[in-house]
């Protein structure tokens, strides 16, 4: 929680910390836009197509994207010295941020140190939502105030709100917020409270795997290493990150499962309610108060 | 595998996957997943090892399976989709700011004077509230911080203040914008804007049912709602009304003033000049300008003129916490319906609006936009993962032939066509009961929505005829206001379990339900209504 007046940290230093929980996820995040955006480059320099006519079609979008197009290559033909320092810079703005990491009074107590990983996802998505919205009002206003369209604001929300989805759903599964039916459950013993969520994450794992069997050719070869684009003005590298996307994002979670069964395996059994957090209504409950 | 037997299948891993607990999302994905296995290659069930040789999986990293890869990326392209984590965003906003606690206390002052005052103000606050955003839960907290105590204080029958506050608590999601339209919208590729248009009538239905019921109930037992004892000082209803049309005088010259100036501006930079083949924008045009500027004077000579300018001020001094609330259900149902903007650009300018009048008032801070960017992401990524699960479930799930043998076998059993209507609303009803409607919405509508289209149209309903475009809508309307009774229903209705957490500790959960009865008749009499009348949402269309 940002808030400074939160009881658990002091105040002065509170200020700092608040300013960095905002900085480091936003950072992150306009180096790995960069990144994202510059692939072709990183394709082109390390792994280069064999055949010419697929290099010929990647250079050329390479050239027609790059923003430095000013700037030379350094270690390679294609990609520059923002591109390789944006690379960089990602490692280690995440784990900067990472360990800064503070969690909030809404958010799941009994975190582990890997859950750091899937929690500063969650604050990349959290800007990305207001990077999104920000993306969409600009559009509007430029619309229909002024009649001049862009014609990459409605494109770039949409590829924005994929990864939102996306990542969310990681973030999700780190805090055990995902929709579950606790009626069997919570009357079940320990024991075979064990079993079943044995039985959930095995089935996830099983999830996963079969749909990276099933389409890694298809989404890491034909649309990210062919560098497939949304076919529009715009054109942004839509159906060339969102896919691979899906299948890292599947991964991801069916890792954060398997690390949630360790994590709670030693858990006390919780009944679970359809009540709201005791944190959201002390929340509403202030502002109420302060009136 | 035949259909029938993965049918069988299906339905029963769902029901065991539930049980244990299995996050419902992933659940139906592992089922997608199942599906195909069956479909395709049901030899890898009895004999894993032949993994690589068969139709599905012969072909690593192609074939059938990706299918499921490319229906999730097309949910993540789909654009209306965004509009769900926005109109999250705007009530989280809206519930951390002060703004209906100020309605309450403006709606209050009107009406505290009329027999069962604070039920009925607390039921427009939840339509006001509804029509801003279209969530609920918040809202049943927030009625329930704000109004029960003063109910409970002015001696209310408990039931009466109970029921009211959730029954219309539960209106977000009927009545325009409501997020369970839009996501029944996206997973029957029906028109969105339609359903609003459609689910107006039968919301509005449902909350005047409401507040009708408050006042029979408050005029047959006076007991249920005692008045509280008027203070010296306070204005008669007589001055009362004249300070309202005072104030709505205000409100009148406001709304027109701003609509003068936005035509003004279209005008002076020349947007209004029509192409071939654009559309008259809303009061935009320059023959527009001039009724404006009339209706703005009448407002004036109403406010200052006839009302009085300190009756009229009394009015504003006590009206203005209606203003923003007002403000931003014009942004949000203006953009739609004024043609300016979709569905998705609305949620995000209703998220903007709010967040500007909390920073008007002084309450927007860092750690309010943090706190709610947080909510945002946690209900985002519950409520998209389901559809995540759903949306590869239901496209395994058709490529099987799932629908048209379920619609065929419904069909095929000559059930009369009510009947049929009436068993799927009893199943909407149990399922409610133990499910999220986000679940109910993904995992049941894409069986009985294709069922419903094969009944025959002219036995659907007793009065007035459905046309055949309109019937996704109807269902989709009536849908809502199953969901509105699953709400409350007992043992789970989650609007009981919001209440109890902020109710005082002596009302127990049995209370809570015992006072839902009446207002679940309400709802049960408005789907009836829908029932019986089909054409009724297609009034407005």
């Amino acid at each position: 929680m940002t808030n400074p007046d939160s009881p658990e940290s002091p105040a002065p230093k509170a200020a700092g910390t608040a300013l960095l929980e905002w900085l480091l996820p936003a950072g992150f995040l306009i180096c790995a836009g960069w990144v994202v955006w510059h692939i072709p480059a990183y394709i082109l320099d390390l792994i280069p197509p064999e055949d010419q006519s697929s290099f010929a079609k990647i250079k050329e979008l390479h050239e027609r994207k790059d923003i430095t197009s000013a700037f030379n290559g350094v270690f390679g033909e294609f990609a520059d010295i923002f591109d390789w320092l944006a690379l960089l810079a990602l490692p280690v703005l995440f784990w900067l941020g990472a360990r800064g990491l503070r969690t909030a009074p809404m958010e799941f107590a009994n975190w582990r140190p890997w859950d750091r990983f899937a929690l500063f996802i969650g604050r990349v998505t959290m800007l990305m939502i207001v990077a999104m919205t920000c993306v969409m009002l600009y559009e509007v206003f430029l619309r229909y105030a002024l009649e001049n369209p862009t014609i990459w604001a409605n494109e770039l929300t949409l590829w924005i709100a994929g990864f939102v989805f996306l990542c969310s759903g990681l973030y999700a599964m780190q805090q055990r917020c995902h929709i579950r039916i606790f009626l069997l459950y919570d009357v079940a013993p320990r024991w075979m409270q064990r079993l079943f969520d044995t039985c959930s994450t095995l089935l996830i794992v099983v999830f996963a795997a079969g749909l990276i069997y099933g389409s890694y050719s298809q989404v890491f070869i034909t649309k990210f290493y062919r560098w497939e684009m949304f076919g529009t003005a715009f054109d942004p590298p839509i159906p060339a990150t969102v896919q691979p996307m899906v299948l890292i994002i599947i991964t991801l979670i069916a890792l954060q499962a398997v690390a949630n069964l360790i994590a709670d395996w030693n858990l006390e059994p919780e009944v679970h309610s359809d009540e709201p957090e005791p944190t959201e209504i002390e929340a509403i409950k202030r502002q109420m108060g302060a009136k | 595998m035949d259909i029938g037997t993965i049918s069988l299948v299906l339905v029963m891993g769902l029901v065991a996957l539930l049980a244990i607990g299995m996050p419902l999302g992933f659940a139906s994905a592992f089922l997608a997943l199942l599906v195909l296995v069956m479909k395709f290659e049901p030899t890898l069930l009895s004999a894993p090892w032949t993994l690589g040789e068969g139709l599905l999986t012969g072909r690593p990293g192609t074939g059938p399976l990706y299918i499921l890869t490319q229906k999730i990326f097309d949910l993540m392209t789909e654009y209306v989709l965004i509009s769900v984590p926005l109109f999250i965003f705007m009530a989280a906003l809206l519930e951390r700011s002060g703004i209906a606690k100020e309605m309450y206390n403006a709606l209050d002052f009107w009406l505290s004077r009329v027999r069962g005052g604070v039920a009925i103000v607390t039921s427009l606050m939840a339509v006001i509230m509804a029509a801003m955003s279209g969530i609920i839960g918040g809202e049943v907290v927030l009625l329930g911080l704000i109004a029960l105590p003063q109910m409970l204080r002015l001696g209310y029958n408990q039931n009466l203040a109970i029921g009211t506050i959730c029954a219309s608590g539960s209106l977000g999601t009927m009545i325009p914008p409501s997020i369970v339209l839009i996501i029944y919208g996206l997973i029957t590729e029906t028109s969105i804007k339609a359903l609003f248009t459609g689910a107006f009538i039968p919301g509005f239905m449902l909350a005047s049912m409401i507040i009708l019921y408050i006042v029979i109930r408050t005029q047959l037992r006076p007991d249920d709602a005692p008045l509280p004892t008027p203070g010296p000082e306070d204005p008669t209803g007589r001055q009362k009304l004249g300070m309202f049309g005072g104030f709505l005088s205000l409100l009148l010259i406001g709304a027109a003033l701003l609509l003068f100036l936005r035509a003004l501006y279209f005008t002076l930079s020349g947007l209004n000049v029509l192409e071939e083949g654009e559309e008259r924008i809303f009061l935009g045009m320059p023959d527009h300008l001039l009724p404006l500027a009339i209706a703005a004077a009448v407002g004036a000579v109403l406010a200052f003129g006839i009302f009085g300018r300190v009756r009229t001020m009394a009015g504003w001094q006590h009206g203005k916490g209606l203003v923003p609330p007002l403000l931003v259900i014009g942004v949000v149902l203006g953009s739609i319906y004024g043609g300016i903007t979709g569905i998705t650009e609305a949620a995000g300018m209703g998220a903007f609006a709010v967040f500007l009048i909390a920073l008007l008032r002084g309450e927007a801070s860092v750690g309010l936009l943090w706190d709610s960017m947080m909510r945002t992401l946690r209900s985002t990524g519950t409520i998209i993962w389901v559809t995540i699960g759903a949306a590869a479930l239901a496209g395994a799930y058709t490529l099987a032939g799932g629908p048209s043998y379920i619609a065929n076998l419904i069909v095929g059993s000559e059930m009369p066509t009510m009947l049929v209507l009436l068993t799927m609303m009893l199943i909407l009803l149990f399922m409610g009961a133990f499910m999220d409607w986000v679940g109910i919405v993904l995992l049941i509508i894409p069986v009985f929505l294709p069922i419903v289209r094969k009944l025959p149209i002219e036995e659907i309903g007793f009065i007035g005829q459905l046309e055949p475009r309109h019937v996704a809508i109807w269902f989709g309307v009536l849908f809502c206001m199953n969901m509105q009774v699953s709400f409350l229903s007992p043992p789970f209705g989650p609007a009981a379990f919001y209440l109890k957490s902020v109710a005082p500790p002596h009302i127990s959960l049995t209370d809570i339900f015992k006072g839902f009865l009446p207002f679940i008749g309400v709802q049960l009499l408005a789907l009836a209504v829908l029932l019986t009348w089909p054409p009724i949402v297609t009034l407005l269309l």
